[in-house]
């Protein structure tokens, strides 16, 4: 699309001409970019996915009805019962204040809209103004007319990003990812003119995003180390100074008036870096300005040690306040990108969650198909001219891509670079080989200057490409390429990216969907058949879903601020009944619900995850839950017939397979997921009851019995329902007497 | 160590005169011993005097093997950080508050205690408590520690230790400073900057030498973009075999890889990008027009083949990856 419309060499298209083509391709972009996110909406309905983005829903939904000042206060007691959550102070508020802007706006035209379209069609809206500031920022890198609209076009459909922003996935990043391409952008536009307007306006951006996702800590950290980096290079200059100051000085600023991040900026070590830079930057500014005024060779090297001892003592002191205590160490998910072992042994609940994890090869070539091995080459290319700026897109691209490594989540931050690398690598390719122009020898005699410091083999000057066999070979492959990244994008957004996870679909044996709606089915059947404030317990993973959809406090939620309420749910489901029933009459449970998918083959279920309970729970009691007892002597984790008595005895497994048994016939009773035989004789509940079982066993809900009435225990009591005559014990009577007054 | 082993004897002897007058004070000699070097080196007859049931104090033994021809591993890479616990906690608790004796048993001295207590494997630890005095536990079996983890560090075994002994006081685990590691590393920081800064006419070229930080950039991008880092988080293998007596160079499953695997990948990406960097930067550079043609035809004839290799490879990860190029479909 790009390479037909760059013809630079046809002398009939105006500038006019050529701007109104862009604009149309980026319409375009914009569109494609849009509907290549809209396969949930089609498939199944317009819904809101996942788990995080139900609560930015419901937040979204309490700021629209009660307004912004109410919103800002929001204390919800409806959440982490009995404690209850500060939910104004506590989350990032720049997606719901966007959505509900968006809302009154379109409000104010008189077109009626529901919040929940809103909601759900947020981060396809956001990923056409990706496009375009990927668009903007590709044009800061490079001369090339075309690499801008194909770096535009990869970040448009590139499944790194679709896969956190398919319509409904309501999440921060969708905005975010807007937002940090064009802080970027504006950094780099503030760097290259000096100008304290775009400084401003880059931290105006800034503060947007510190608003919107805790990735920040991202731009955060990679101004000042480009900063830094320059000034290593001995490239520091006003314009690096006016830049980054404004930058920093008003950034700073903006971010402390978010509740949740508030005095963070001075006082946590991932700010740091950008704070450190700052009083450096002063520093060498000030000297700049002595060296500028006084002379002496030998001055200047006093000067030169100076900056750098001021440098070394300035890091001492920042490790050894640390160790003081007076500037908080890093944060546990922080911490855990650098010792990448740290998160597993300390902070488990952080090592539980899937995103978490390291990323595999595959997923690299999956998220970014063809442009994974274009961005090495583009990165090559930006050492070619090697200007402030593509030192940025060097260091974007080396951070970018460790992190991405570590975690899987971050993929996202490190698509930008990669479709702005790769369309430079790109577009130099097909501007060389789509030219008509043949190329005329240069004479021998006019001998290229020796560059110094360029890079080995872009010294001689560059002539072109002679014969138009080897041009269209060349376009022809690359066309190739391009057309299967299409179809691979379009391929992975359909069949991996744009599954609500809350509705799943199975297809048939004659091929048609079927649609599996436990989830909802359950939540609907909570919200309509119990009291408007009975308690649910679960696992973390479902609290923002039952808050959401089902409308019922929860002791628990994807927040996971509190690691010990979530470490007492973990040893509720964990321990045995005896246990675990006065933590739940401690916690007012009025329900327990767990997710159960043996009968359908659903291996997200709870069972799956219970080893995490067990460890997070074994965080914090270590006596009473052990993670060993929990395994066979063999080392195994098994839930047949071969189970461990903790296992068979713990609430979490009572309550999957509780009558699991009784739907199949004698023996045959199994469990897809684990591919086992479950005994026919099933776990028995005393202290629970089942409430209600969803179509296909997905979703179990359990009702906490009441207290017995004539005080027996809950064994007995149950025993007794179950016709089980107690033996007792035959008490010795005296001998009859009459009544004696 | 040969001092303890001297006094051992001569501590028997008096323990064996003092048990009958007064056996609450054991403790008193015991920590006196303690004193001079905790954790005190047991052999089966201190560790019966140290046991025995009426006793008012905590005592935390370790049983272990040390010896080389057991071979036993965490025995080795425990017993520095045991040294260092009974070590800290009794040099913390020098009026003997807490009541609490380290000891260890080495299967060496102690083969009839191993024998009696019917222990297969090493190291034990295991903390008796008191049954008679203000902590008197109502359980005289000793409660064992877990090892299944792996070595633990001295500060788990100390709050194990804690949660056992409430109400006492609980010396935090010092680590001594190492003196030598600090010394060595000034020393080298201050050696290799004079050595930088002495050499810096020959250093500084390479430095700013724009190739090398690129081939280095390039060549870390590779790296982590390959996979490397789930190989060192998650220690996967090298290589593996297939079953069969063969190796298999790609693991199957999605989100599992080899060592092996990932070099191959990196080495992959890397043949890509050069040949798409040469086609970009060096041919058109290229003053001959024969020489150009025949080297646009080999890179992007390369380029071509291992991107069909490298879906092919994907395909193996991924089963129901629909594209593929020719040759390798």
């Amino acid at each position: 699309m790009a390479a037909k419309t760059q013809g630079p060499a046809v002398g009939y298209t105006t500038e006019s001409t050529r701007t109104l083509l862009r604009v149309v391709i980026l319409c375009f972009i914009a569109a494609a970019a849009i509907s290549s996110r809209l396969f949930s909406v089609i498939r199944f309905e317009s819904i809101i996915h996942e788990f995080d983005p139900w609560f930015n829903f419901r937040a979204t939904k309490y700021l629209v009805a009660n307004g912004f000042h109410k919103f800002w206060d929001w204390f919800d007691d409806r959440t982490w019962h009995p404690l209850g959550r500060v939910t104004g102070g506590t989350l990032y508020p720049g997606l719901m204040v966007t959505s509900g802007a968006i809302y009154h706006a379109l409000r104010t035209l008189t077109i009626p809209v529901d919040i929940r379209n809103i909601c759900v069609l947020l981060a396809p809206a956001c990923s056409g103004l990706t496009a375009f500031a990927t668009y903007l920022l590709t044009n800061e890198m490079t001369t090339s007319p075309s690499a801008g609209l194909l770096a535009a076009v990869f970040m448009g459909i590139a499944p790194g990003y679709i896969s956190r922003s398919v319509a409904g996935s309501y999440d921060n990043e969708a905005i975010a990812i807007f937002l940090l391409v064009f802080t970027f952008y504006l950094w780099i536009k503030a760097l290259k003119l000096g100008s304290m307007l775009w400084g401003a306006l880059c931290a105006l951006f800034y503060g947007y995003m510190v608003a919107s996702w805790g990735g920040y800590a991202f731009i955060t950290c990679l101004l000042p180390v480009h900063a830094l980096v320059l000034i290593a290079m001995g490239r520091y200059s006003t314009r690096l100074y006016v830049s980054y100051t404004t930058w920093y000085a008003l950034g700073t600023l903006a971010s402390m008036q978010i509740p949740f991040v508030g005095f963070l900026p001075i006082k946590t070590s991932e700010h740091m870096p950008a704070l450190g830079i700052f009083g450096f930057i002063q520093l060498i500014g000030f000297i700049q300005y002595v060296r500028s005024a006084i002379s002496g060779r030998q001055f200047q090297t006093f000067l030169v040690t100076i900056l750098v001892a001021t440098f070394g003592l300035g890091l001492l002191g920042l490790v050894a306040l640390t160790s003081l205590g007076y500037v908080a160490p890093w944060s546990g998910r922080f911490y855990s990108l650098w010792d990448t072992g740290y998160a597993k042994i300390h902070i488990p609940i952080i090592a539980s969650v899937s995103e978490h994890q390291p990323t595999a090869w595959p997923s690299f070539f999956f998220d970014l198909n063809f442009l994974i091995w274009l961005f090495p080459a583009g990165v090559y290319l930006c050492f070619q001219d090697l200007k402030d700026e593509h030192v940025f897109v060097v260091v974007y691209a080396l951070f970018g891509s460790y992190f991405a490594g570590v975690m899987v989540r971050l993929m996202l931050t490190l698509t930008p670079v990669v479709c702005v690398a790769a369309a430079m690598a790109a577009s130099q390719i097909l501007d060389t080989y789509l030219s008509w122009k043949s190329a005329t020898p240069v004479e021998e005699q006019e001998a290229p200057k020796k560059v110094k410091g360029g890079l080995r083999g872009s010294e001689k000057p560059n002539v072109g490409i002679y014969s138009n066999l080897t041009k269209v070979m060349v376009s022809g492959s690359m066309l190739v390429y391009l057309l299967m990244f299409v179809s691979h994008c379009t391929w992975v957004t359909s069949n991996a990216y744009s599954s609500p996870s809350v509705v799943l679909a199975s297809r048939m044996p004659d091929g048609s969907q079927h649609i599996i709606d436990d989830y909802r089915e359950a939540y609907q059947w909570l919200r309509q058949n119990t009291k408007e404030d009975a308690k649910v317990m679960s696992w973390w993973d479902y609290g923002y879903q039952i808050g959401g959809m089902a409308d019922r406090p929860t002791l628990v939620d994807n927040n996971t601020w509190n690691n010990t309420h979530i470490a007492t749910v973990g040893k509720a489901m964990s321990s045995r009944e005896e246990v675990s029933y006065p933590i739940m009459r401690q916690h007012e449970v009025d329900y327990v619900l767990v997710v159960f998918g043996a009968l359908l083959g659903y291996s997200g279920d709870d069972i799956n995850k219970f080893l995490w309970m067990v460890r997070i729970a074994e965080g914090i009691w270590p006596d009473e839950v052990k993670e060993r007892d929990f395994f066979t002597p063999q080392g195994e984790y098994r839930v047949d017939e071969g189970a461990t008595e903790t296992m068979k005895n713990s609430l979490m497994y009572k309550m999957s397979y509780y009558n699991y048994a009784s739907l199949f016939p004698a023996g045959q009773a199994a469990d897809r997921v684990r591919g086992v035989r479950i005994p026919d004789q099933g776990p028995v509940l005393n202290t629970l009851e089942e409430a209600f079982t969803s179509e296909n066993w997905i979703i179990r809900i359990y009702k906490v019995k009441d207290l017995d009435n004539i005080g027996r225990d809950h064994a007995n009591a149950a025993a007794f329902e179950r016709g089980q005559k107690k033996k007792k014990p035959t008490k010795k009577r005296g001998a009859r007497v009459l009544r004696v007054d | 160590m040969r001092i303890l082993s001297s006094i051992a004897p001569l501590l028997l002897l008096i323990g064996g005169s003092l048990a009958k007058k007064a056996q609450t004070d054991s403790y008193e000699e015991f920590n006196k011993l303690a004193q001079r070097s905790s954790p005190i080196k047991l052999n089966d007859a201190t560790y019966a005097s140290l046991t025995t049931a009426p006793r008012n104090h905590s005592v935390a033994v370790l049983l272990t093997a040390l010896e080389t021809r057991f071979g036993c591993q965490l025995c080795q890479e425990f017993q520095p950080e045991w040294d260092l616990l009974g070590k800290s906690w009794t040099k913390g608790d020098k009026t003997g508050e807490s009541r609490l004796i380290f000891g260890t048993l080495d299967f060496a001295d102690g083969r009839e205690t191993f024998i009696s207590l019917g222990l297969q494997t090493a190291p034990v630890l295991m903390l008796f408590n008191p049954t008679v005095g203000p902590h008197a536990a109502t359980s005289p079996e000793p409660s064992r520690y877990d090892f299944t983890a792996g070595p633990p560090a001295a500060e788990q075994v100390h709050s194990w230790l804690s949660r056992q002994l409430p109400n006492r006081p609980h010396p935090a685990v010092k680590r001594p400073i190492n003196w030598l590691r600090w010394a060595s590393t000034i020393t080298l920081v201050l050696g290799v900057g004079t050595a930088l800064v002495s050499a810096s006419s020959y250093v500084l070229p390479i430095i700013q030498n724009r190739n090398i930080w690129a081939s280095v950039s390039l060549i870390a991008i590779l790296l982590f973009t390959s996979g490397h880092m789930f190989n060192h988080i998650r220690k996967v293998p090298y290589i593996v075999g297939d079953g069969k007596g063969g190796v298999s160079y790609i693991a199957g499953g999605f989100q599992s890889q080899l060592g092996l695997e990932t070099q191959i990948v990196a080495a992959i990406y890397g043949i890509l990008s050069f040949c798409a960097i040469t086609l970009a930067v060096k041919v058109p550079r290229m003053a001959d027009s024969k020489t150009q043609q025949v080297a646009v035809v080999v890179w992007s004839i390369t380029l071509f083949l291992v991107y069909s290799f490298l879906l092919s490879v994907f395909r193996v990860k991924n089963g129901g990856y629909p594209f593929s190029l020719p040759p390798f479909m």
